[in-house]
């Protein structure tokens, strides 16, 4: 109670909002989101401020997640030049990129490092966004479409993964979609449904040319024009209602957004860029897992041993192997609604709890992906 | 004679007169020790044209200097065509900034009337030598091509012999004319340094980017409010040239490993003969190989019946990979008794496919997590991921003229037997009826 009486004396044009009776609840809910006053030039940058104390590193990691968005975007229009998506020529024209077309490798390699930084930073820009308190009025929406905007990405993550068509992307793509089947068993008369929406999403029985067609034009064309329309959204209202204030103790110090703290921004993506390509120089991406490109697929080998999804899967892959279907299917549904929810449910707690939170579910986060598998063992034994 | 007159006495008597004279003029005058600025008279004129020429001459200056220093490296780095290009390219683009910026700060001290009333005939004068020496460095650029290059085996080690007091001139003897002029105006402006406003270039303020920030504390409550703004926009000035030379330096290095290959990117691979028939040939391949499945596929949609081996195929330890009817991979075993065995490959845990070869025990082997599955019963081992046992798969058999053998249906019984004559052209089939019921 105390916190929002404390936002409505920060935020007077709120009040003028909500003292319009006669309007309807959803109306003035909207006008309180989207104050037509405040769109323009003047309030959304010219006199936005950004606070200066101890979390304000918080403030970098949606720009950062936005910068590596901008690198997967070039890099992803230069591989579609030389990329074909059909099942007889997509691990061909990946080879042809590494192995013929100039710079192809390091183009690759970025759009992979990039990827997984991209997902990286998105995860860590909403745990700090909830335990900075981001989400607080006026800022419900900044909140949720962020939360969608993560799962897109993830899903960008997963149907990106399919394309280069090799023995280790098929299979895995056929396991993550077969979860989809395990649904079946707890859903009585429905049971049929879940194979017919997996079948659905694949086009066709099994994972084949029908289901690259779909990832291909769900990563290229519709995950982008998605994203960019919500992300058109999310700094929309990041601008219009400016910086949460992060800490529950009042700031003293502020700096510009402009150009203070927009120079700041382009300066950690200069260094961002700098070490994501001395990376994709250096490193191969690819290096990291147990196995490379491989082999084109094909349908009669068997998987390849140690097969695992990509890293920012683990944190739900490795429960997913260890407990009951149901259970996961159940908590993870409970996550999803949290996140949503979490303006509304988290209305009244303090910066203080909510960063405790934070750092158990990045503590969380942290182990299960870093000693998923080791976890995994000893459970099993 | 001339010439040992114009290379050799100047030089030395330049380097002399400018050395000894500027610590006479910073020793005696310290208070002309500066460029004295004309900000205040006028300041749009100044900006458009002090700023290029700065930029642009520190940098082509850098430019001048850098192969003086490091002759070997210098050359090592521009063996690199693109590099090369980039150097040369990069030289003509700060030349025309140079030029610009001279042209209007010329134009401005003699244009406008408050600056003619500061201006003296050195400052002109001075003006006039760089807009010469300026318009003959460019010169000599487009007529002897790659001057960055050629520079290294004359001009470079003719200044050496100088440094080295051994003074060479067979280096420079060839050079071209406006080349020579080039070289004999350098030295007149370094002769000129203690007598004009070019002294001032011992008094940058390189300090400036790193010594703490200032903040001037006004004693006049008037200037309290401004104090703060003046304050940040003088911090951030000083964040944005230091930060300006990074992403400066950072495009430099980014154009010499990257910008060639990337134009290289587009402009697109040229595959050899034989490249481009074995790429040909694997993409042939794979679309055979697309087609196959593609039929298979096709195939289970249409027929009651699918081969899959014939039975003398079967082996007992390695089973022989098909595709069943919901196009999963199945494995076909032998048993004892000499009749097919057939199992669903597709590990009942996440879907991955099973191995073919069976162990001792009679076991097939799920890599992706560990799960044994007995040939005979499907079941997995104690403690394995995957829970449920994989589907043992109905089959027939069928002699050459097509009629049934033996057969096992989906609930396990088997009817018929395979005489031993038969065994040899017997052909194994999968049946719909068998998945369909």
């Amino acid at each position: 109670m105390v916190e929002t009486q404390k936002v409505d004396s920060t935020e007077p044009e709120t009040g003028n909002a909500s003292t319009g009776d006669t309007k309807p609840a959803l109306f003035s809910f909207l006008l309180e989101r989207f104050p037509i006053e405040k769109m323009n030039f003047h309030y959304m940058v010219e006199k936005k401020e950004v606070p200066v104390h101890r979390m304000s590193w918080g403030y970098y990691t949606g720009g950062l997640t936005f910068f590596f968005f901008m690198i997967q975007v070039v890099t992803g229009l230069f591989l579609l030049f030389y990329y074909q998506p059909t099942v007889s020529d997509a691990f061909l024209s990946v080879e042809y990129i590494n192995n013929h077309v100039s710079a192809g490798p390091l183009i690759r390699n970025m759009h992979a490092w990039s990827s997984s930084a991209m997902i990286f930073f998105a995860t860590v820009h909403l745990i700090v966004a909830f335990a900075m308190k981001s989400f607080e009025k006026p800022r419900e929406i900044t909140w949720i479409v962020g939360v969608l905007l993560l799962f897109i990405t993830f899903t960008f993550g997963f149907t990106g993964y399919l394309l280069p068509w090799n023995q280790i992307a098929v299979n895995a793509t056929k396991v993550g979609l077969q979860s989809i089947d395990n649904l079946g068993q707890y859903l009585g008369p429905f049971s049929h449904i879940p194979v017919q929406l997996r079948e659905t999403f694949q086009g066709e029985a099994s994972v084949g040319q029908s289901t690259l067609g779909r990832f291909y034009a769900m990563h290229v064309v519709i995950l982008p024009l998605a994203l960019v329309a919500l992300l058109g959204l999310h700094l929309f209202q990041v601008q219009l209602h400016g910086m949460s204030k992060g800490v529950d103790e009042k700031t003293k110090k502020t700096e510009k957004f402009f150009t203070a703290f927009f120079f700041k921004d382009l300066e950690v993506w200069a260094y961002a860029f700098l070490a994501l390509f001395v990376l994709a120089s250096c490193i191969p991406f690819e290096s990291f897992l147990p196995f490379p490109l491989l082999e084109p697929y094909n349908a009669l080998g068997a998987t390849p041993p140690g097969i695992k999804p990509e890293w920012y899967f683990f944190f739900v892959y490795y429960p997913l192997e260890m407990f009951n279907f149901l259970f996961i299917i159940i908590a993870s549904t409970i996550v999803v609604a949290i996140l949503f929810l979490t303006p509304w449910i988290f209305k009244g707690t303090s910066r203080r709890n909510l960063r405790f939170i934070a750092l158990a579910v990045s503590a969380y986060l942290i182990v299960m992906t870093i000693f998923g598998e080791q976890i995994y063992h000893w459970w099993k034994h | 004679m001339i010439d040992i007159l114009l290379y050799i006495v100047l030089p030395y008597l330049a380097v002399l007169i400018c050395i000894i004279g500027s610590i006479y003029r910073i020793r005696k005058e310290p208070m002309t020790y500066s460029a004295l600025s004309s900000q205040f008279l006028e300041a749009r004129g100044l900006m458009w044209g002090s700023l290029p020429w700065h930029i642009g001459i520190s940098l082509i200056l850098i430019g001048h200097i850098l192969p003086f220093l490091f002759p070997g490296q210098w050359n090592a780095l521009l063996s690199n065509h693109a590099m090369l290009l980039a150097v040369e390219g990069l030289g003509y683009g700060l030349s025309a900034l140079c030029l610009l910026g001279l042209v209007v700060l010329g134009a401005r001290r003699l244009i406008s009337s408050r600056i003619q009333s500061v201006t003296t005939t050195m400052d002109l004068v001075i003006l006039l030598l760089l807009l010469f020496q300026v318009v003959l460095g460019m010169l000599t650029a487009m007529r002897a091509q790659y001057g960055s290059m050629w520079c290294t085996g004359t001009t470079v080690p003719y200044l050496w012999s100088l440094v080295t007091l051994n003074p060479d001139l067979s280096y420079i003897n060839d050079l071209p004319h406006a080349m020579k002029a080039h070289i004999v105006g350098a030295w007149i402006l370094v002769l000129l340094i203690p007598f004009s406003r070019l002294i001032h270039m011992f008094s940058v303020p390189i300090s400036y980017l790193t010594r703490p920030p200032q903040n001037v504390i006004w004693a006049n409550p008037r200037h309290q409010k401004e104090k703060a703004e003046v304050f940040a926009r003088d911090e951030a000035r000083r964040h944005f040239i230091k930060a300006s030379c990074g992403v400066f330096g950072g495009l430099v290095l980014l154009s010499v490993g990257a910008l060639d290959k990337i134009g290289q990117f587009f402009f697109g691979p040229r595959l050899s003969f034989s490249e481009e028939t074995e790429l040909m040939e694997s993409k042939l391949k794979r679309l055979e190989l697309t087609a196959e499945q593609r039929k298979l596929e096709v195939e289970r949609r249409e027929n009651e019946f699918i081969l899959v081996a014939a039975l003398k195929d079967l082996d007992r330890e390695e089973g022989k990979y098909f595709i069943d009817y919901q196009m999963q991979p199945a494995i076909a075993f032998k048993n004892e008794a000499g009749l097919p065995q057939l199992i669903s490959a597709k590990c009942t845990h996440l879907g991955c496919t099973v191995g073919n070869k069976a162990d001792k025990e009679g076991r097939i082997l799920c890599p992706c997590h560990v799960s044994y599955f007995d040939i005979k019963t499907g079941t997995p081992n104690q403690g394995a991921p995957a829970e449920a046992p994989l589907p043992i798969l109905g089959w027939v058999v069928l002699n050459s003229k097509g009629e049934v053998l033996a057969s096992r249906s989906k609930t396990g019984e088997i009817n018929g037997t395979i005489a031993t004559q038969d065994a040899e052209t017997a052909q194994v089939f999968i049946r719909r009826a068998d998945v369909t019921g």
